[in-house]
């Protein structure tokens, strides 16, 4: 499969020069990059000169899922092969993207998830952390009858028939269990695939906290209620 | 008339009139809150008869019987708009989302 129809979707809000990083990471392996830009307030194409990178940017701030959505769409009228959702904030690796397509190449998935959990890194996920992703993880099995390892993992990769099937409609962070819904819905064959979570202040910062997951379980009661 | 009926009276019927003005065009919403301001015109009026509905229904008083009334109609208003919201929400993604399609660029 040529690296040039694996799409790369990147949501990105207000990032610093982590954003050039992890760009450039994705940008060695050969992949086609596109950035969501979702209503940040500072300039983000600051972060991506020289880069060969597809630059969308959402007028206002709608949310990751939103985003993700935005960029599943764009890479399929690109005419994708297989599209990845990757996190801006340099918390998961390049190295682990042949990994996690593989699946879908050898048609075993027609989505795989990452899992910190199946992983090396297990050991390092912040105890509070490992906690709250327990119960989600229980709550998303609650809902859709899927018991993954990672509930709220960022890195996953569709075909593109299954990002066809799934249209995000959770424009916040209540996407991830959203997902699950779709699979549960549309017959899909998932898989979990080991990944590793780098942990940096900086992630730390943009990542979830309690009261974020709260809001998440919020979205999805009213998503059960209202689709 | 007590002050307090003449205050209900009023609030009421300057909201009769505001909804009349705006809805005038709608006949089946018009009857609607003919029939709401009628039932509140006559319990604010006879503020008894209320009592007794209440008794048939098994409530001790005629304002608490409104109150529960009212609990329900509040849930049911704010679900209907919560679903409204949710539409909009939507539509507004929708509509955000092609637009920025439309402009995508490739940046060098």
């Amino acid at each position: 499969m040529q690296k040039s129809r694996i799409f790369i979707v990147i949501p990105v809000f207000n990032e610093n020069n982590v954003l050039r990083e992890t760009v450039l990471s994705l940008f060695h392996e050969g992949y086609r990059i596109v950035i969501v830009d979702d209503g940040s307030t500072e300039n983000q194409k600051k972060y991506l000169e020289n880069l060969e990178v597809d630059f969308l940017r959402h007028r206002i701030n709608l949310g990751q899922g939103a985003s993700l959505q935005t960029g599943t769409k764009f890479s399929l009228m690109q005419g994708a092969d297989i599209i990845v959702h990757f996190d801006a904030d340099g918390q998961h690796s390049a190295k682990d993207i042949p990994l996690l397509i593989e699946p879908l190449i050898s048609r075993k998935a027609d989505i795989v998830f990452g899992s910190r959990f199946l992983g090396e890194s297990k050991n390092k996920i912040p105890f509070a952390k490992k906690i709250v992703l327990n119960i989600a993880r229980y709550i998303n099995f609650l809902f859709t009858g899927i018991l993954l390892t990672d509930a709220h993992n960022g890195l996953r990769a569709l075909t593109i028939d299954a990002a066809k099937t799934l249209t995000i409609k959770e424009n916040r962070m209540a996407h991830a269990s959203e997902i699950l819904f779709w699979v549960k819905k549309k017959n899909l064959k998932y898989k979990e695939i080991p990944v590793q979570i780098i942990y940096t202040e900086y992630s730390k910062k943009k990542g979830q906290t309690i009261w974020q997951s709260i809001r998440i379980l919020y979205d999805l009661i009213l998503h059960k209620f209202f689709e | 008339m007590t002050p307090i009926q003449f205050i209900l009276l009023s609030g009421l019927l300057f909201t009769a009139l505001y909804f009349y003005v705006r809805f005038r065009n709608r006949v089946a919403d018009v009857l609607l809150l003919l029939v709401f301001f009628a039932t509140a015109t006559v319990f604010i009026l006879f503020p008894d008869w209320s009592n007794i509905v209440a008794h048939k229904l098994g409530v001790g008083r005629g304002a608490d019987l409104v109150f529960y009334l009212c609990i329900v109609l509040f849930v049911f208003v704010v679900l209907k708009l919560y679903s409204r919201i949710r539409k909009l929400e939507q539509l507004l993604t929708e509509l955000i989302r092609e637009k920025t399609i439309e402009e995508a660029e490739k940046q060098d």
